[in-house]
């Protein structure tokens, strides 16, 4: 057998079926190296800031006025799973493509089996991750300067909240990163923007797409305010149990990274386009 | 330097063509119909000028683009066909290291091992032989961001060499590197040639290269407009650069 034929069959052996949770270690593997480019000063600092704004804000609203416990639960929502969460994943997730083109290391992910995959999957975890640890961190600190009843509960409700929130919006915000990579950062804005806060109160088909119809059902469902809502408010939530809500965004993100994952299986980046 | 002898190329290019729509939505035609193989133990030149498509042929090569006509095999698998088995037995060495400052080489080699898909016990492995073989010992666990760029280029060919591919593709390595850290790289590869890898490397700088490869391919506007050995280039008396701008004025055919 000659050298050249060789090499063929030994890449063949190489080729053969991926060992289990392969591609889940790959993903690691690249979620790691994300969370230790996080931990540089700027990024712990601003990350530093974002968990402490809600608490500000909070701290801020009681020294106002008087504050109920349903109100104070409205703002905490509208602050943390919302804002925070948003703001977060701008940051961590929207560069997944263009970090990488700029700092030269894209050709060296994309030449690797599924190196493109890992790189979007193993981006999404760190930016849930990264993102999550933030906006619990405010929570606890929010829900401290609020010294509202039953805290343990709400914890639980809103650490849930934000959990499907980074893995929607992380979700969500992929499909801009791997379309327009230099531009992802204006195109998530718009689509957040656009799909979240505007198509996600329509009260058409369009918002049984969006993570934050699928949230705010979830709050209403969880505070059990369904009985107490008023006529004009049924149209921004959906009536479904909890469990088809979950459901629902979990089938999103699948979708989303999917597609994602291929669109960015199938860019072609010309040499001109790094740096 | 005489020729290895006669085995199927490890690498090959067929009439290749790409294609790109300029700004001005014209068709750039960055590579045309060009074809070069490389064996196995053997060091093949891609010589040319900025813009001549040295750039764009090894990307389609590495499956980074896909070629509007033509085709790239890599030890039998085809860049378009079978892009995760030409990937399997391809190492890509860039210009730009692409090493981040935090990381150490350990570090990198061990994140792209896994990326490779290595069970820890193959990474372990293969970083330690690696840091070995390629003299990295010293700097192993130092963060990329306090290392020479001649230190960085051999952390890159370290990560290239990660999943022990059987062929390798070099952009214009020596680039950033002065002249002791460019011998030791090239030294190196010669060094991976004799232990029977085929190597495709792109370079400007010819004098560099004019004793270490088998054979050379000079590009001009995307089409290979000379390709032998030195010897068949060269003549007996002048050098290789004197042949380059002699091919890419047309004096010499391919």
């Amino acid at each position: 057998m000659t050298d050249a034929n060789q090499l063929a069959v030994d890449a063949s052996e190489r080729e053969g079926p991926s060992p289990p949770g392969h591609w889940l270690a790959s993903a690691w593997a690249v979620a790691a190296f994300q969370l230790d480019r996080l931990m540089t000063r700027p990024r712990l600092a601003m990350a530093l800031v974002g968990a402490l704004f809600p608490p500000a804000v909070m701290f801020a609203a009681i020294r106002t006025a008087p504050l109920d416990r349903n109100m104070a639960v409205v703002m905490i929502y509208a602050l943390i799973p919302e804002a925070l969460c948003v703001l977060g994943l701008l940051v961590t997730m929207c560069p997944v493509v263009a970090d990488e083109l700029e700092r030269g290391t894209w050709i060296h992910v994309a030449i690797r089996p599924g190196g493109r995959r890992s790189l979007l999957l193993g981006t999404f975890a760190a930016a849930v991750l990264w993102t999550s640890s933030v906006a619990v961190t405010g929570l606890l600190l929010t829900l401290f300067i609020a010294q509202l009843t039953q805290p343990i509960g709400l914890a639980a409700m809103f650490i849930a909240l934000i959990v499907l929130s980074c893995i929607g919006r992380a979700a969500l915000f992929a499909l801009p990163a791997v379309i327009l990579p230099k531009r992802a950062l204006i195109a998530s804005v718009g689509v957040a923007f656009l799909v979240e806060y505007m198509a996600g109160f329509l009260p058409a088909v369009v918002n049984q797409v969006t993570v934050s119809l699928r949230l705010r059902s979830l709050l209403v469902e969880w505070m059990g305010w369904r009985q107490q809502l008023p006529v004009e408010m049924m149209l921004f939530v959906d009536m479904y149990p909890a469990s088809i809500q979950i459901i629902a965004v979990v089938i999103l993100v699948m979708v989303l990274l999917t597609v994602a994952c291929f669109i960015l299986n199938r860019r072609q980046f010309p040499p001109s386009a790094e740096n | 330097m005489s020729s290895p002898p006669a085995t199927p190329p490890a690498i090959e290019v067929t009439d290749l063509v790409k294609e790109y729509r300029g700004s001005d939505g014209s068709l750039v035609r960055a590579v045309d119909h060009l074809s070069l193989t490389v064996a196995a133990g053997e060091i093949v030149g891609l010589l040319g000028a900025n813009g001549a498509g040295k750039t764009t042929t090894l990307r389609i090569i590495a499956t980074l683009l896909r070629p509007t006509a033509g085709h790239a095999r890599v030890c039998g698998f085809d860049s378009q066909a079978d892009p995760v088995g030409v990937r399997r037995s391809l190492g890509y060495v860039s210009a730009t290291t692409g090493v981040p400052d935090r990381l150490t080489a350990r570090e990198l080699l061990t994140s792209f091992g896994r990326l490779n898909g290595l069970t820890d016990a193959e990474v372990s492995s293969r970083v330690a032989w690696l840091i070995d073989t390629l003299a990295l010992t010293s700097y192993a666990d130092r963060p990329a961001g306090r290392l020479s760029s001649g230190q960085r280029q051999r952390i890159s060919l370290a990560r290239a060499l990660v999943h022990d591919p059987p062929a390798l593709v070099l952009d214009e390595p020596t680039n950033a590197l002065d002249v002791v850290g460019s011998r030791s790289l090239l030294d190196t590869l010669e060094h991976l040639r004799e232990n029977g890898h085929a190597l495709l490397l792109s370079t400007h700088r010819l004098h560099e290269i004019e004793h270490r490869c088998n054979r050379f391919v000079i590009i001009d506007a995307g089409r290979v407009v000379a390709a032998g050995t030195r010897s068949e280039l060269v003549g007996p008396t002048g050098d290789l650069e004197s042949a380059f701008f002699r091919a890419v004025a047309g004096g010499i055919s391919a």
